[in-house]
């Protein structure tokens, strides 16, 4: 039996950024995998936000193959079926608002994870952590109440003060530990995704920078497209209609949901024109918590990333957080052994850091952000929508076929027949915004409470749609 | 407007698995209520509904993905996820 300061279970980018992070600061680290190479099982969009180059010094020098930079977000919403044409388009660059220079410049660079995972393993491997592939942990060793370390499927166990549990979304650590038995079907969302080549520079040519593309329309959960550099990745539904909860209450076949979008014209036109080819059908599971969870720790041990529960509750991105609470775990890992101290309290530090960190920040008014997705998934509220949209933009700048000013005029009269539509919005962005500014803006705070009272008096009588 | 051609996708066509040597889903039978959950959440269509309970096609090790969707979408607790041991399941070359 080998003893190590700490034992990291998983390989994923939570994983691997504990281990680099541990080694570097002197830990004798040991890295488990169950794959055979790291990245080999795990299926993602995958795009990697701008927000990650600002937290990880590290990312400066990373040059992937399959790297392509996003600097144009695009949202399809398509017309109900069998039509599924566009009706509404809204494409958009990076604000220069945004509070640091790489957001100004990205959204997010899509790659695929199997040269992503290996290349944050590398440097973790580099900086002195042992990893062991093909390596599937299957129990947890306790000692005095505590987990001490860990056990492979062949029965080989190895010990340490520290465990951290980053064996994602299906997380046996945590299961083991008495953490959580398993996500509840409205706490997780089931995603598939069709990987598409295609060669580089019909890429360049037709999709350039246009990254991180979804499609919206009214009874989908809205798919995701995601660019790489010779490929694409197609997946969804997104969390809506990917929650299980909701997907086996409304009978949505996810599977199902995701081809009927590869099947809608406007989808079909774009592959075509990338010459593109099927190569391989993916699924995965993903938490989508509208709170951060309570249970991320125990005495020696900590959960990191999917493992935790910590994808953000909008559309559930997941690598940056796993990242930084993987690194937060691996730093209290340090002082725990520095104290010599182990115990559930002191691991409660990491739960606390955890929800004061920007991961946590993500988490602010998290129920109002699921809240705004749930509503497009919400057909007749998506069409809506979708509708007044198209409206606002003839009737603002595309009037050729009328007398522009009369067209123009006619703006009141839209905005007065949205009232119920914009009022609905309204119900899920004032609670939104009161959370946030009642922190930062507490000048602005009691304007807006003021607002919300005269707006939740107005919309007592369950005024809506 | 001339017929264009479609671009479709067989999914079983398009996974790569090598088979696991032993079980990693078991199905308590006594414990479904045949809600069927499984069998719509399944990306790879692995669970059939026959006379008002949930069964496992026995070909499973060879085409499941390891997803874990049927586990949790079980309310029953009918179903046991673990994973293929190391060296075998799915393999991703395009994650
Ligand atoms: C379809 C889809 C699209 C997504 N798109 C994006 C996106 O575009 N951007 C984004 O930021 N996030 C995205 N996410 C979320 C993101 O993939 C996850 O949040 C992220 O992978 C979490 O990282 P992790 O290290 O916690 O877990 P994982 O990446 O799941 O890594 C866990 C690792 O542990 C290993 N493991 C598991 N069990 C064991 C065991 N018992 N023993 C040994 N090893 C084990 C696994 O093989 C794996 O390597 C997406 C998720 C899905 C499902
Ligand atoms: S989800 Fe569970 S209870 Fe429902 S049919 Fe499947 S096995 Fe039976
Ligand atoms: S783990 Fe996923 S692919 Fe395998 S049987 Fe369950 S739902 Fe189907």
């Amino acid at each position: 039996m080998k003893r190590y300061d700490l034992i990291v279970v998983g390989a994923g980018p939570g994983g691997s950024t504990a281990a680099l992070t541990a080694a570097e600061a002197g830990l004798k680290t040991l890295l488990l995998e169950r794959s055979a190479y790291p990245g080999e099982k795990n299926a993602s969009g995958f795009a990697l936000s701008s927000k990650a180059w600002r937290d990880f010094s590290f990312l400066q020098e990373m040059e992937l193959p399959s790297m392509r930079y996003c600097r144009q977000c695009v949202a399809h919403f398509l017309s109900p079926p069998p039509e599924m044409e566009e009706r509404f388009v809204v494409a958009s660059g990076p604000s220069r608002r945004m509070s640091y220079p790489e957001a100004r410049d990205f959204f997010t660079v899509g790659m695929l994870r199997r040269e992503f995972d290996p290349f944050l393993v590398e440097l973790a491997e580099k900086a002195g952590a042992e990893l062991r592939l093909n390596s599937l942990v299957t129990g947890l060793v306790f000692e005095a109440g505590r987990v001490a370390g860990v056990r492979l499927e062949g029965g080989e166990e190895y010990r340490a003060p520290v465990t951290i549990g980053a064996d994602g979304v299906l997380s046996l650590v945590a299961r083991q530990a008495g953490l959580r038995d398993k996500w509840k079907p409205h706490e997780v969302t089931s995603v598939c995704i069709v990987d598409f080549t295609a060669p580089r520079e019909r890429m360049d040519d037709v999709i350039h920078e246009a990254g991180f593309q979804a499609y919206f329309g009214p009874g989908m959960g809205g798919n995701f497209l995601i660019a790489y550099a010779d490929g694409v990745h197609l997946g969804g539904p997104g969390v809506t209609n990917s929650l299980i909860a909701r997907a086996v209450r409304k009978g949505i076949k996810p599977a199902k949901e995701l081809l009927e979008t590869l099947s809608a014209p406007p989808v079909q036109r774009l592959l075509r024109a990338l010459e593109a080819e099927p190569r391989e059908w993916q699924a995965h599971c993903l938490t989508w918590m509208d709170r951060m969870p309570e249970n991320v720790c125990c005495g020696g041990l900590m959960l990191v990333g999917d493992a935790a529960g910590l994808p953000e509750p909008l559309y559930a991105e997941g690598v940056w957080q796993a990242m930084y609470s993987g690194r937060l775990a691996a730093e209290v890992a340090k002082e725990a052994l520095e104290e010599g101290d182990f115990s559930p309290g002191f691991m409660r530090s990491y739960r606390e850091r955890l929800e004061e960190s920007p991961v946590g920040e993500e988490f602010v008014a998290g129920a109002q952000l699921r809240q705004l997705f749930e509503m497009l998934g919400d057909p007749r509220v998506c069409a809506e929508l979708e509708e007044m949209a198209v409206d606002l933009a003839v009737h603002l700048l595309m009037t050729g076929q009328e007398p522009k000013a009369e067209a123009m005029g006619r703006i009141f009269s839209i905005l007065a027949e949205n009232v119920p539509a914009l009022m609905s919005l309204a119900r899920v962005y004032l609670p939104l915004l009161l959370q946030v500014s009642e922190e930062k803006m507490r000048f602005y705070a009691s304007l807006l409470r003021g607002i919300r009272n005269i707006v939740e008096n107005f919309l007592s009588g369950e005024l809506g749609f | 407007m001339s017929k264009k051609h479609t671009i479709d996708v067989d999914k079983f066509s398009l996974v790569k698995v090598k088979p696991s040597p032993r079980n990693f889903i078991f199905f308590r039978e006594e414990s479904c209520d045949g809600c069927g959950n499984c069998a719509l959440i399944c990306p790879m269509d692995l669970w059939r509904m026959r006379k008002g309970r949930a069964s496992l096609l026995a070909k499973y090790r060879e085409r499941c993905l390891e997803c874990g969707s049927c586990y949790l979408a079980c309310e029953k607790e009918a179903i046991e996820f673990g994973y293929p041991p190391a060296g075998s399941g799915v393999t991703y070359e395009r994650a």
